[in-house]
């Protein structure tokens, strides 16, 4: 349990500037995720905190003590890491045992704890396999065991569900966010899918470019972004951004109404467009529109609505709900 | 279904491949067995008297049971030289894969020069005599060691770049040290390609006339190979004692390569795509 500040971070490869001075703090028990597009740096970022890679500049906190020159394992963290990274030579139990016997604590203190992590994980029947011979939720659940085991401060997950199926990778979204309502202590996430950013975090922080965009609570950033890039990034599908004229005359630089903010209305609309193409996913529908003056128009509406390919339509943006970006 | 034209192209190849291994090897086998007067005529017949264990004795016996001890130093020759090729092989292939630095092409190059440069032999034991090495069991090890070793650096190379760079991470944040990763992580992995270097170094060296017969002389350092010339002097050569004795020499590189010959053919290939 331990709260991790992060001041003015940079990180440079030769002279390619990766990270350009990151400030960030992340306090006791948090659920912190990194999301951004590839490339922006949040791995990296990871990486830092972890040990795994050492910063150009700046420093790394973790519960008040300054860490940045310190060993990965002496920095009380633990990593998940994409690849699961389990070895694939030892069992299931030696996998999560490894640390312990690189510790060379007593055989019994090992069995005793590898048998506890292994029951918080529902592992216990698998201790005697090969990684080879698990399925690919079980081997992220070998990989979380590495990481409970050694009782971290703060846990690093470095988007370890992007190898899993859709549906298993729900499920494991659930389990991950059960283990951290259960253990309580700060998890840091780096993923670059928004939907496993909003539906596990407790904050959100939207890197681009090596730099921080937004920082807050998921709702905060959806319902306030702070910048275009942010706006555009979560929620699904994209808002819809628009500069140039439109925004002029909306007072703005950029002009942003997200598709379930815009109505399809019978009468009179803002806009008025033909249908172009149709999403059908059941409970909704996703209609986008040729709109002359805004190109395309994203609608998100409800499953019933009622819309043919090359209707002429009127929409109408939910008042209150416009972003307008300086 | 085997088509007409498979059976005999398959037939075929079996006959080429009797005539190639078999046939040699049952005329060693067979000339092994016979008396003095029989082997010398060199043919291809049966024995007329059949002295397979007489000749085994005569020929372990031979000049103070030479055999043995020669058995002796090429089994410490082979094991200690094939453990250091192994080990310094594996964590010079793992250092240059891992680590790049400006230094690597350097090391290429050498390692390369080890491959294509042939060792010229005064030199070498010059080099030898300097260190005090020249006619040492020791100095043997490490001539072996300097011939074998660029071969399996190449071979580790090629082979850990298909180990993924999150198991070293991970170990690192399990706190392991540089020699535990490499021990405790590496090493295991490396299985299939150590067994190749195992089969083909260990019995290079076993087999290895040459380089023990300029840098290994000496009664007391005989090796299997040179134990040959027991039997063999200018004017009469006793061709059923050295056929026995060629017969004893081949057995032991021939257990390593059945063990092992399985496993050979992963080495070989891992590696060359991921999988």
């Amino acid at each position: 349990m331990a709260s991790v500040v992060l001041e003015n971070i940079s990180k440079s490869f030769g002279s390619l500037d990766i990270m350009k001075g990151v400030d960030l703090s992340i306090a006791d028990g948090e659920f912190c995720v990194f999301v951004g597009p590839s490339g922006c740096g949040k791995s990296t970022l990871l990486r830092m905190i972890s040990g795994l890679e050492t910063a150009s500049a700046g420093r790394i906190l973790i519960d008040g003590a300054d860490v940045t020159g310190a060993e990965p394992s002496k920095r009380g963290i633990a990593m998940v890491f994409q690849s699961y990274a389990l070895y694939p030579h030892l069992t299931v139990r030696e996998n999560i045992g490894f640390g312990l016997s690189l510790a060379k604590r007593p055989k019994a203190e090992i069995e005793e704890k590898v048998k506890r992590t292994a029951e918080t994980l529902q592992l216990g029947h698998l201790l005697d396999r090969k990684p080879k011979a698990l399925s690919g939720g079980q081997r992220q659940r070998v990989a979380i065991g590495r990481a409970i085991i050694r009782d971290p401060k703060v846990f690093l997950f470095d988007e370890p569900l992007s190898n899993l199926d859709a549906s298993l990778r729900s499920q494991m979204r659930m389990e991950l966010t059960d283990l951290h309502a259960k253990l309580g202590t700060t998890m840091i996430y780096v993923t670059h899918d928004q939907v496993e950013a909003m539906t596990m975090a407790d904050k959100i922080v939207v890197l681009n470019g090596g730099r921080i965009e937004q920082v807050g609570s998921p709702m905060e950033l959806y319902d306030n972004p702070a910048t275009p890039f942010v706006a555009g990034f979560i929620g699904s599908p994209k808002m819809n951004l628009y500069e140039g004229e439109v925004a002029r005359r909306e007072g703005c630089r950029v002009y942003g109404i997200r598709p379930e903010h815009v109505l399809i209305t019978q009468s009179e609309g803002k806009w008025r467009g033909t249908v172009r193409h149709i999403e059908r996913l059941g409970a909704e529908t996703i209609v986008h529109v040729a709109v002359p003056e805004l190109v395309t128009l994203t609608i998100r509406c409800s499953g019933e609505q009622v819309v043919g390919m090359g209707d002429e339509v009127n929409a109408e943006p939910v008042k209150g709900r416009e972003h307008k970006f300086d | 279904m085997m088509s007409r034209r498979q059976l005999y192209t398959g037939i075929a190849a079996l006959i080429a491949a009797i005539i190639i291994f078999i046939v040699p090897f049952l005329f060693i086998f067979l000339t092994a067995v016979k008396d003095k007067q029989d082997a010398s005529l060199l043919t291809f017949t049966l024995p007329v008297n059949w002295q397979l264990w007489q000749n085994v004795v005569e020929v372990a016996s031979a000049r103070n049971y030479m055999l043995l001890l020669a058995y002796f130093n090429s089994s410490v020759i082979t094991v200690a030289a094939v453990t250091l090729i192994i080990i310094f092989g594996a964590m010079v292939g793992y250092i240059l894969q891992r680590r790049p630095s400006p230094w690597n092409k350097l090391i290429y190059a050498c390692v390369f020069l080890g491959l294509m440069v042939p060792p010229a032999v005064v030199p070498t034991i010059w080099v030898l005599q300097w260190f005090g090495l020249f006619k040492t069991i020791t100095g043997m090890v490490f001539i072996q060691v300097a011939y074998g070793l660029a071969f399996a650096i190449l071979l580790f190379r090629s082979f850990i770049a298909t180990i993924p760079r999150d198991l070293d991470e991970a170990a690192i944040i399990d706190g392991a040290k540089p020699l535990q990763i490499f021990f405790k992580v590496i090493l295991p992995l490396l299985k299939p390609v150590t067994v190749t270097v195992i089969v083909v170094q260990s019995i290079t060296i076993f087999n290895d006339f040459t380089n023990p017969l300029y840098y290994l002389p000496g009664k007391e350092n005989v090796t299997v190979q040179l134990t040959l010339y027991n039997f063999q002097t200018q004017f009469q050569t006793q061709f059923n004692l050295l056929f026995m004795n060629i017969l004893l020499v081949t057995i032991p590189p021939l257990i390593v390569f059945v063990f092992f010959n399985r496993q050979i053919v992963a080495g070989m290939t891992a590696g060359a795509v991921k999988g």
